[in-house]
């Protein structure tokens, strides 16, 4: 059993590099998301934190390293404003589904439960607004050409595939071991070291 | 070169046989393509000119990251139809995966036609979303599945947006459609005409992906005759006296209203857990078109809808209305600096902590005073964020702080005052009198520097002694005779015994003329430092000598003494 997770920095690799190599200009629209954003990741690291304060011992015995590969550091195309936003988006929603899974197992855990995900629907909501101020007002007519377009060189970001990589096996994991309650209790620490790097990406889009 | 043509053609020699022989050399199969479709997985290519005989094909997989060997392609092996469907592989749909084919025919094969390596993710289409239609009277409520079966697992992390098209399938010329983009699994569509029939087409699609979308079949239903009740329309959350009230209008009288509330992130799940609205406290039987729930309720992300009822009919459900207290426009708290310009002014600078450039823009209270008791203080009203302020006193330091409010936004909305920065005037004078006095500084300095160098050129020669000196003193050629301490150098003196031995008897008789002479000589050489005492007649004679060899000793002795 690998009793050393040091998964979650790896987790954030990816966007941390993708920070270093910022090279787009500061947008327009979506003035006030880094403030919002900001505000809102840090009440979500601050939940899951207080969920995570009462990690049982006995949990240790299952921790596992849910690694991400390392070609992602050697990611170095440089990266535009949209695609941080993009991926931090696509974090955001893989965390929710994550949480959508969840069986409650005490009032006060629910109750934290229902914080985070509201706090992940917010985080959601000022991204999807950011991201399509940015896509500009694309008719539906534009929006088709696009997918047309597109179809034949499909490229999505690699790193938004590891994010995927790296959630599915958040997923499977608790899968295998049955929702159990040290699952939960390890994802949950799991996923709020991954927020809380991906807060450090947000500093950089505001220093942008 | 020759050699790799010899090799092919060595190479060709073997098939070309056989094909004398009569038999053709069986080619891989041609226009090879992988369609992938939510997770059906499907492998086409065109039948060759058909030879009779049973060809077949089979396939094999690898996935460079886990199973790196050539494998049998399930549901691939020996297909004699163009398409074979390996939709059984327990797919990892975010590995890459390398396809071969060859076909078969008997004990021959032909070569392996290996495919490009893809991504199942990225090459797959989205498939029809499933949709279930429930009409009101003006509305109609779209439940989306998300597509894919339930185990999915090419979407399974996904939360795809839907497109709606709904038009009205009403023949003649009034035809309207509609498109509506949907970022939830439910949606409701109002403003439609009763008892109508209306068609729908729904399609899926990733934010960020560029994944090929498939339409629903189309679906129909015909909205209710008109409700005795309309629904509640235009539902608002206005703050009264730092108090959130619920109000909406109404057309109706004689009817009790009841207001319902959902936790926004629930929109977002698919499934029924979209259906937990719960009521709100105070507003279960309202008689009139507003009610004041508890305060707490209004955090972040709630939804809101309200229907009328009488006796026991009721209206359909208004349209929901969203609430998010979390936002309000937020002005990042300000930075005040303040900079000297000259005598008689101050640059006033405001800026972010955040440096952010903020859409709306924003005016500033600026509150200047001078930095002294009983000082008024002025306030300036500024657009610009960066402005000097003039008229001031010299030397004097003067504070300033600064508030940010919303240009158009409620005049009520102002940011926390900012720090205070203070900064004093420049002095009346000569702006450059430090720069004068520090050349004048500089001045000095050279010129000190100029003098002591001339000093130590003048009083300190650094120059070698001629080299007759140098016979005396050799030890140190380069010693500084002027300044030199050392002990006086000392020649030994020669002194003739036989000499004294004779002089002694003729000292008697030369007793007067040794004095005389002795005076003499002492007069001659008073520079005898040493044998001035030593003038007695016993050793005229050898004094004499002595007196010569002690003038030339003493002469040494006095050159010594002179120069020592």
């Amino acid at each position: 059993m690998n009793t050393q997770p040091d998964v979650i920095r790896k987790c954030v690799w990816p966007a941390c590099l993708m920070g270093l190599f910022i090279t787009g200009t500061l947008s327009l629209g979506c003035d006030l998301l880094h403030i919002h954003l900001r505000r809102v990741t840090w009440q979500n690291v601050k939940l899951l934190t207080n969920m995570s304060k009462s990690f049982p011992l006995e949990c240790l015995r299952e921790n596992k390293a849910f690694q991400l590969p390392r070609e992602v550091l050697a990611y170095s195309q440089p990266l535009l404003h949209r695609d941080i936003k993009g991926a931090f988006y696509e974090m955001s929603m893989l965390a929710f589904n994550i949480f959508a899974q969840s069986t409650f197992q005490s009032t006060r855990e629910e109750k934290h439960l229902e914080q985070i995900q509201t706090g992940l629907d917010q985080q959601l909501q000022y991204l999807e607004q950011c991201l399509k101020e940015e896509k500009g007002k694309k008719d539906k007519e534009e929006m088709e050409e696009d997918e047309k377009r597109h179809s034949g060189a499909r490229t999505p970001q690699p790193s938004n595939l590891d994010l995927r990589r790296y959630f599915h096996r958040i997923s499977s994991f608790l899968k295998d071991k049955q929702y159990s309650h040290c699952a939960w209790k390890i994802v949950q620490v799991e996923i709020r070291r991954c927020f809380y790097y991906f807060q450090t990406l947000i500093e950089l889009l505001r220093r942008k | 070169m020759f050699a790799l043509l010899g090799v092919v053609l060595v190479a060709g020699a073997p098939c070309v046989l056989p094909a004398a022989a009569g038999g053709t050399k069986l080619k891989p199969p041609q226009n090879v393509e992988v369609d992938i479709i939510d997770d059906t997985f499907t492998l086409r290519w065109a039948r060759s000119r058909e030879p009779a005989g049973n060809v077949t094909v089979s396939a094999d997989y690898r996935m460079p990251r886990i199973v790196d060997n050539w494998t049998k392609l399930p549901g691939c092996q020996h297909v004699t139809s163009a398409t074979c469907d390996f939709s059984s592989l327990k797919m990892h749909v975010y590995e890459e995966i390398k396809l071969r084919i060859r076909a078969e025919e008997g004990n021959s094969t032909s070569p392996w036609r290996e495919l490009d390596t893809f991504i199942p993710f990225q090459q797959a289409r989205i498939g029809p979303p499933k949709v279930h239609l429930e009409a009101e009277d003006k509305a109609i409520a779209i439940n989306i599945s998300p597509p894919g079966a339930k185990d999915s697992v090419m979407w399974q992390q996904e939360n795809p947006q839907y497109s709606v098209i709904i038009w009205r399938n009403a023949s003649g010329a009034q035809t309207w459609n509609e498109t509506h983009h949907s970022r939830f699994p439910r949606i409701k569509i109002h403003k439609l005409v009763p008892e109508t029939t209306y068609c729908v087409r729904v399609k899926a699609r990733l934010l960020l992906h560029w994944n090929p979308a498939e339409f629903s079949p189309v679906h129909c239903v015909s909205t209710t005759v008109e409700n005795e009740l309309p629904a509640p329309e235009n539902i608002q959350v206005i703050l009264e006296n730092d108090t959130y009230v619920l109000k909406w209008d109404y057309t109706h009288d004689n009817v009790t209203f009841e207001a319902q509330w959902l936790k926004s992130y629930l929109k977002r799940m698919p499934g029924s857990q979209s259906e937990k609205w719960a009521q709100v406290q105070g507003c279960e039987r309202a008689p009139v078109a507003r009610c004041a729930p508890p305060q707490d309720l209004f955090r972040k992300g709630i939804y809101f809808r309200v229907r009328a009822s009488r006796g026991s009919s009721s209206s359909p459900w208004s349209q929901e209305e969203k609430f998010d207290a979390g936002r309000q426009v937020v002005i990042p708290p300000l930075i005040v600096a303040l900079k000297p310009l000259s005598s008689r002014s101050l640059q006033v600078s405001i800026g972010f902590q955040d440096q952010t450039e903020l859409q709306h823009s924003l005016t500033y209270e600026v509150r200047f005073w001078e930095n002294a008791s009983n000082a008024e203080r002025k306030t300036f009203v500024e657009q610009r964020a960066d402005f000097p302020v003039l008229s001031l006193k010299p030397r004097t330091v003067y504070c300033a702080d600064a508030q940010a409010l919303l240009e158009d936004g409620p005049r009520s909305q102002r940011s926390r005052p900012s720090n205070t920065a203070c900064a004093a005037t420049e002095a009346g004078g000569a702006p450059g009198a430090l720069l004068v006095a520090g050349v004048a500084v500089m001045l000095v300095l050279c010129a000190a520097l100029a003098l002591g160098k001339l000093v130590h050129y003048v009083f300190f020669p650094a120059g070698k002694p001629p080299a007759t000196i140098e016979e005396y003193f050799p030890e140190e050629p380069t010693k500084n005779l002027l300044l030199s301490t050392s002990v006086e150098q000392t020649e030994e003196c020669f002194i003739v015994e036989n000499v004294d031995a004779v002089s002694a008897k003729e000292v008697n008789h030369l007793d007067e003329d040794h004095r005389t002479y002795t005076s003499q000589a002492s007069q001659d050489s008073g520079h005898y430092s040493i044998e001035d005492e030593s003038g007695e007649s016993g050793e005229s004679g050898g004094s004499q000598a002595g007196e010569e060899l002690g003038q030339r000793g003493a002469g040494a002795h006095s050159a010594g003494g002179r120069f020592a």
